[in-house]
Formats: structure tokens, sequence, C-alpha cells
């Protein structure tokens, strides 16, 4: 999709400070989530305070957003493609807000299980389920700062490997926490942290759909993964990995 | 504020404005001078007119008493039709005249004596024996017009205080108009006679009639033939007609020139084509009306063509859009809204029509016809050329006359104007 | 927080650029010009002005009780070809029209067909309200009366009444139908002119930005009246207002400099239009 300069500077300007604010806000949800995982798998207590801190101003971002779309609908009344941007926004901003929300969940996981003995064995588990969702998230935002529908939907094709490996990753807490009952405790904490890694990774994919809504006009919720997917690939070289 | 809080362009502005007022000023002084030099002249003008005018219709009159003698007048009662008509009416007038001033001896005084008393008294006695034969063989009093001598001398025309050369009227004539001041016998009364009788060579039984009906005949004919004809013109040229087409073009070039003609070549037209070719009798108002025709055509076209012009297009539009078509448009829309626009023009143009002499006379409407036409194939006059007639003539009792003719004839004026303005106002109370 | 990270984001950011919009290619309409059983069509739409050519090769359809929005920047030749639909053209010598115009399927231009008759059929209202000075009464009946469409004066009382119903005037002039109709504000006018030319009866609507000269109420109450005539009629309208419209229309026809670019429902068009001319224009960021 490509921008073309409005006739109005001070709508131009408007838009892409919209856009600024959206990858400012992208970044920092994304920085929260490393962070948060980072101090879950190093048990650095000092850096989760700091995330669950920093929440609030992931929550004013996002009122902040949502204003100048409203502003902007009212002033501007955009339409087409600068209608559907702001559309989009609105709902992206919501599902960073929840990612944000996650990684705040996630650092205060890791605060409790800090003081713990360490869960054997989990460690690895858990992060390649945190590189899968961290790449997911990273991903999206660079696919909504290029706006690159194809990127999108390659993510969105990546679901169903998310709710796999959470699948297997649940499977093996159960029987961590079968075998050790003791510990059932930590084990359901890191669960609930397996969780919002989930949680994370299904937000970013949402966030995809309404890049590709964004750019193509096609709102694909709720739609037929085989239908998009024979839309965007129909030659080899566009074979995924599924 | 002060001057130097302001900016500089209002600075500057500022500087020039009592340049500005006082040329401002200045301008309105020179219209209110051109205005009042206008208005003088034309107080003037009116003026002149009118103090010369206004005792022209006056007229005096005497009483004499007549005695119809029927051995005189070789009739009585029972005569017939033609012998009441051919009595000697006059040698009645006369010995009546002499009956009043015994004692008038000599030629010269009696037909001084004569000259009392208009020519037409002759006439109104007849007409009054005609009336009624039954007065015959007796003595009436009647009221007769006064020579024009006697009139002009009662309207102070004729200096008493003159020696007697260098006077019209004589001693022994004052003296008799003195003895019928004394008895009550000379009146001064309405002039009618200026509104119900011809042209005449007398000057006390001249009237306008004859002109004015010439000039309405004349009038009508030119309305009739030439409003049709130029709004018919404008509105093809306007609507209808091929734009940047050569011939249209050199038609409308025509038509604009036509206005700048002198008007004495008009005459030179009627003159060589109506009279001559087509054969139309002389000094008639059909042949008047046809030549002011040309003349007016050109002032109503291009006044209507202005207002067809200035209606504005998006009603027209209106009513194309609606479905009419473009002649329907013309009719029902077009020339309803110019219309005060083509009156004006008419009036302009009417109004020159009604005060033009020089084509009128080439057309031989100068003759002197004493006769009231009866319709457009009579020989006629009108009034400037009655006017231009009468200023010509010697007697003095004609410069009156003229002044009351020009009078007239301004009236006429200020009523079509009056007729076309209250048409206008109708048609404009539409907007 | 990671700055590098936002910044990186940013950096890839598309960033917008002055492209030169104007010389994209015009190669035919987009969308769904045609319906089946139309009220109106043009196939191969030429319209000259002396030589000047105004509209290039319009192919269009207009179906039956819709109201059809014709949008574009100023000089594209909307207004020109709505007045092509009711040879309103044929009043300017220099202007020259070609092409296929049907109403109701028959030719529309062709040797034997009467503009007078096709006017009673396709009504026309004009950007500024142009009221005849005379009563409104006589306005709304002047069309009535051309045609001979009352046989006495109590129908065409009843034709008036009904008109000025139907276009949402009479309960405000019903006591002074004697009064001038240029003593109306605008937005009374342009509902008379409309009551006007509905009287005639016709089929097909045609409106040249209607609204443009009113203000905002006036405007709202004849858009309601459109909404509500679209039932009986079938209207085409010019607009410059986009928004305008938006709210009005079931159709969008995107015009540009004399071609026909799209035309599709009204919704697409605002929300996902298919060519980019039309997204540039609606998004405002040229013409």
């Amino acid at each position: 999709m490509e921008l073309g300069q409005h006739i109005s500077q001070r709508y131009n300007e408007e838009l892409e400070d919209i856009r600024n604010k959206v990858l400012k806000m992208g970044g920092i949800v994304e920085s929260h989530s490393e962070n948060a995982i980072k101090s879950l798998l190093t048990r650095d207590t000092a850096l989760a305070k700091s995330v669950i801190g920093s929440d609030t101003i992931v929550d004013l971002m996002e009122v902040d957003i949502d204003d100048d779309c409203i502003q902007m609908i009212a002033r501007r009344q955009p339409a087409a493609g600068d209608l559907r941007l702001v559309f989009a926004v609105g709902k992206v901003i919501t599902d960073l807000e929840r990612i944000g929300d996650e990684a705040g969940k996630i650092a205060s996981y890791a605060k409790k299980l800090a003081k713990k003995k360490a869960v054997g064995g989990m460690h690895a588990e858990l992060t390649h389920l945190s590189e899968l969702a961290l790449q997911l998230l990273h991903d999206t935002l660079d696919a909504f700062a290029r706006l690159d529908d194809q990127q999108a939907v390659t993510i969105i094709t990546q679901s169903a490997k998310i709710n796999q490996e959470f699948n297997s990753l649940s499977r093996l807490l159960i029987t961590h926490m079968m075998e050790d009952t003791r510990n059932i405790k930590n084990v359901l904490r890191i669960t609930w942290c397996a969780r919002s890694l989930e949680r994370i990774a299904n937000y970013s994919v949402n966030i995809s759909e309404h890049i590709v809504y964004l750019v193509k006009g096609k709102d694909i919720r709720h739609a037929n993964i085989d239908d998009v997917l024979s839309e965007y690939f129909n030659d080899e070289n566009h074979q995924l990995e599924l | 504020m002060s001057i130097s809080e302001k900016s500089t362009s209002t600075q500057k502005i500022q500087a020039g404005l009592k340049r500005r007022y006082a040329k401002e000023k200045r301008f309105r002084l020179y219209g209110i001078i051109s205005l009042i030099i206008s208005f003088a002249f034309l107080l003037v003008l009116l003026t002149t007119i009118v103090s010369k005018g206004l005792p022209a219709f006056q007229q005096t009159y005497i009483k004499i008493d007549v005695t119809l003698d029927q051995a005189d007048l070789g009739i009585d009662k029972n005569a017939s039709e033609d012998e009441l008509f051919s009595a000697p009416y006059s040698k009645t007038v006369n010995n009546s005249l002499k009956a009043m001033f015994p004692g008038v001896h000599g030629r010269k005084q009696k037909r001084a004596l004569k000259n009392l008393v208009s020519k037409s008294a002759a006439y109104e006695l007849r007409d009054k024996v005609i009336q009624d034969p039954s007065i015959l063989g007796t003595t009436q009093t009647f009221w007769f017009l006064a020579k024009d001598d006697v009139d002009v001398f009662m309207k102070g025309g004729i200096d008493r205080k003159l020696p007697e050369s260098e006077r019209r009227i004589k001693d022994y004539q004052l003296a008799w108009i003195d003895q019928l001041i004394k008895e009550d016998r000379l009146e001064k009364r309405f002039n009618t006679v200026l509104f119900t009788a011809g042209d005449s060579r007398e000057p006390e039984q001249a009237g306008m009639k004859g002109a004015i009906i010439g000039s309405l005949l004349t009038m009508l004919v030119t309305i009739l033939l030439s409003f049709p004809i130029a709004v018919a013109t404008a509105a093809y040229l306007e609507e209808f007609a091929p734009q940047n087409n050569r011939w249209v073009d050199l038609i409308e070039i025509n038509i604009n020139n036509l206005a700048a003609v002198p008007s004495i070549v008009f005459g030179l037209l009627g003159l060589a084509v109506y009279i001559n070719i087509f054969g139309i009798p002389r000094s008639t108002p059909l042949v008047g009306g046809l030549v002011l025709t040309l003349m007016t055509l050109p002032t109503i076209i291009i006044a209507s063509r202005a207002a067809i012009k200035s209606v504005p297009p998006s009603i027209k539009e209106a009513a194309i859009g609606l479905g009419a078509s473009p002649v329907q448009v013309l009719f029902q829309h077009t020339l309803p809204l110019a219309m005060p626009g083509i009156l004006t023009g008419t009036i302009i143009g009417m109004a020159q029509a009604l005060g033009e002499t020089a084509p009128l006379l080439m057309i031989g409407m100068v003759a002197f016809v004493s006769d009231i036409p009866g319709g457009i194939f009579d020989p006629s006059t009108v009034m400037p050329v009655q006017i231009y007639l009468w200023s010509d003539s010697p007697e003095r009792a004609f410069t009156e006359r003229t002044s009351a003719a020009i009078m007239i004839l301004l009236g006429f004026l200020v009523l079509m104007n009056l007729i076309a303005i209250t048409l206008r106002k109708r048609f404009e109370k539409k907007w | 927080m990671s700055n590098s990270s936002i910044e990186k984001n940013m950096a890839n950011a598309e960033k917008p650029e002055t492209r030169d919009e104007f010389n994209v290619e015009i190669d035919g309409t987009v969308g769904s010009p045609f319906v089946d059983n139309p009220k109106m069509s043009s196939r191969n739409c030429d319209v000259f002005y002396a030589d000047k050519q105004a509209i290039f090769n319009v192919n269009l359809d207009i179906a039956k009780h819709e109201i059809i929005a014709m949008i574009g920047p100023s000089g594209c030749g909307k207004s020109t070809y709505l007045r092509v639909l009711n040879r309103m053209n044929d009043t300017i010598p220099i202007c020259r029209v070609t092409g296929e115009h049907t109403l109701d399927g028959e030719d529309i231009y062709a040797k034997n067909q009467d503009p007078v008759l096709l006017r009673a059929r396709v009504g026309m209202v004009f950007q500024k309200p142009n009221p005849f000075p005379k009563s409104i009464y006589d306005n709304v009946a002047y069309g009535a009366r051309l045609h001979g469409l009352a046989a006495n004066r109590s129908e065409l009382d009843d034709l008036v009444e009904a008109s000025l119903i139907k276009a949402g005037l009479f309960k405000e002039v019903k006591d002074d139908l004697l009064k001038p109709g240029t003593g109306l504000s605008g937005g009374q006018q342009q509902r008379l002119c409309i009551a006007r030319a509905i009287a005639v009866d016709p089929e097909v609507i045609l409106m040249d930005e209607p609204t443009s000269a009113l203000d905002p109420i006036a405007t709202a109450l004849i858009e309601e009246l459109m909404d509500e005539l679209k039932a009986n009629y079938t209207i085409a309208i010019v607009t410059h207002s986009m928004q305008q419209a938006a709210r009005v229309s079931q159709r969008t026809a995107y015009f540009h400099m004399g071609h026909l670019v799209e035309v599709n429902d009204t919704k697409t068009v605002f929300t996902n239009p298919e060519h980019k001319l039309t997204e540039n224009y609606i998004t405002g960021r040229f013409g």
C-alpha cells in the first residue's frame, strides 16, 4: 500500500502522528515482553519490577491514541484507506495493550518464581516458546510498520504452530505436576506464564489480521485460512512451513 | 490608536485619504453645478414658452345684437335647406355692427368696423339659423369671435401710448373698443377653437385639432408597425440567429448604423420609394408612419436586444429543463422579463418620432391642410409641422398660438411617458 | 525500554512520498458500471466543445429507482455528462454529443425523438435555485400547464398541492401559494424547484449540485427528500461533496478529466475503492 501526500499538510502530519505513536507503543510493548521473559528466565527481580511499573505508560498511550483517532474521525471524515487505517489502529492498540498486560503478568510471576528453585527441564521449552512468541510479535510490528500484508498473512499461518508448542509444553508441565506434587504451585505459575506467551502470540496474529484489513480492505477475521492462503500464494515459490 | 501604532499599509492609506476626499468633493460639486445649469436652461425654456403660450388659451368674444331681417336675407321660416345655407349672413352681421356704431363713414372706417368681428361670425350665424329658423325676423344677441387684432389688443399686445402711425389699431378703432368694453360687450373666454378647429389663415379661427389627430394617427401607424418588427428582430438576433455568421453580423452592424442616419434621409427614402414607387398618397399618416417606423426601428431594436440579453439564463434553463420549446421560452419568460427595457426603448423611439419634422416635410406634410383627417389615407399634418407653419406666419396672433402649440406637444410627450412608465412599472412588479 | 527497537520500527515504516499522481493510466472503467434493465444507459459517449473533447468514451448504466452520485474534481465532466442525459447540451451550439444514449431502451438522440418530450420525462434541478418570477402556485403549475397535464383548475390545484407535499414544502407555504416564489429562502426555493420538476411527473430526476448553494440544514432536508423520492423516481446527482455522495447514493461514479474511472456500490467506493485515482480523490490526496 502506498501513501501519497494529502493536499492538507496538517492532515498528513496527523495521520503520520498516529502511525508513529502506534509504532512507538508497539516498540514499548515489545521491549516489555522481552524484559518480562528475560526476568523469568534469568530470575531477575529488579527487571521484573521495572516491567510491572512501566505498564501504566502503555495504558496511557492506548488512551491517547484512541483520542487521536476520534479526533481524526470527527475533524477529517477520513475515507477509504485512511478510514481503514484509523479503524484498524483502534483495534491494534487494544491488542497491544493486552500484550502489555500479559507481559506484566509474566513479570509478576517471574518475581514470585525468582525466589524458588528453578524448575528444571522447563527452561528449554519455555525459552523456545518465548522465542516463538517474541518473534511473532516482532514480525507483526515490522509488518505494520511496512504495511506488508504478505508478511501479515505469513504470520497468521503460524498461529497453528504456536498452539502446538503450547499444548506440548502444557503436557510437559502437567507431567511435572504429577511427578512432584510439592511444586504444583510453581509449576502452575509457569503454566500461566506459558499461557500468557500463547496469548501474546495470538494477539500478534490478531494484529496481523487487522493489517490485512488495513492494506487490502478485506476482513479476514474468522475467515477460512485456506481461502486466504489460496488468494495469496498460488505459486510454489511461496510454500510455507506449516 | 495613534498613527505610529498602525501598520505601514494603514499609514499609506491614511496619507492619501485627504486628497481623495477633496477629489470626491470637487467631483460632486461639478455634478451639482451641471445639474443646476441644466435645470436653469430648462426653467428658462419652459418659462419662456409658457409665458408666451398661456394667453393663447383665451379668446376674445364680442356681443352683438343681430337683427335677422328677412328682407335682407331673402329667406323666411319656410325656406329650404339650401336657401338657408346660402343666405348672405355676413351682410346681416355688418348691418348689425353699423347699427351699433352709427356715424361711421368712409370706406376705410367701414372696413375697419367690419374687421372688428371674425369672418367666422357669418358661419356661426348661419349655423344658428339652420338650427332654429324661427329666430328669423327677430333680434338676437350673439357672442361672436373677435378678430385677431382686437384679441391681440385685449391681451395687451398693442400699446395705446404709441403714436397712431405706428399702431395697427387706429384711434377710431380704439374708440369703438373702449365703447364696447364700457358696454360689457367684450369678454375673454377659454379658447376652445384651439382644440376644435383645424388650421386656418385667420389666427382667431386656427386650431390644433387637425395636427393633433394627424399626429395621433401617424403615431398609431408607427407604433403598430415598429414595435412588433423591432421586438421580433431583436428576439431573433439574440435567441435564434446563428452565432459568428457573416450575414448576421452584417445585419447587426447595419442596424446599429441606422440609428445614426440623419432623419431627413428617411424623408428622402419615403419620397422616393413610398410615394413615387408604391404610389401611396403623399402627406398622409400612412406614409408618415411608414417613414417614422424606419427611423424608430433601430432605437427599439438596440434597446430590446440589451433587455433580452439581460434576462438571466438560469430562468431560461429552468424553462427548457421543464420541456418548454424555444419559442415558448421566448414568449413566456424572456419577453415578459425584458419588457421594462423594451418599453424604455419604445418610449425613447416614440418621443423622438413625435417630435420629428424634417422627414415629414419631405413627404409633403408641409402643405396647408385645414380639414381634420378622418383616417390614415387622408392628407394631414402633424404637431411639429403645424408649429413650424404657425411660427412662419406673419400675423401677430400666431406668436402666442405657436407657443401654445408647443405646450400642447410637450403635454402629449409627458402623457406618453406617463403611460409607458405605468406599463413598465406593472411589468417590473413581477420581479 | 529499548529505544533501538522503536527506532528500528520507525525506520522501517513507510514514509509518504510525493508522487506524480496525474499521469496514472485510465484504461476503461473499473467496478460495475452496467446493470440489468437499466433506466438510462450510455455507450461510447464522447462530448466535444468545438475542438476540445470534454468526455471520453463513457459507458454507464443507471438502474431504476436508484440514486447514483457522480463525483470528481472540478472540470472533470460530470455536469457535462449529466446534461447529456436530458439533451440540455442541445442549447449550446458548439457542443457535440456522440454515442448511444437510451431511456428505457429507446435512443434519446434519435432524429425523431422530441427533446421537449424527453425533458418532460427526465427533469432537472440546478445548482442555483431558479424559481420563475411568478407566484409559488404558478411556478409549480408551469410545467403542468405547458404540457396540458391538468384538465381543469381543480385538477391543477390537486397537482400543485401533491407536488409541494412530495417536495416537503407544502406545510410551510400552504397559506402563501400566491406569494412570489422568489420571496422564499434559499432552501425553500430549491425545494420549490424540485416540486416544479416533480409536477411534470418525470421518470428520472437529474440534480446538478442541488445543495451547493444552501446551508447545512436546508441541505439535510433535501437529502432526506431525495431518499423519499427514490421510491418513485430514478435520481442522478452530481455533487462536489463526497460526504453527500456517501450519504445519499447507492452507487457512485468517479469522473476524472473526462474519463469515467470507477463505478461501484457507494459502500465499496468509500471504504475500499478499486482504482488508485478514486482512492486518491476520496482521501483528498489530490484533485
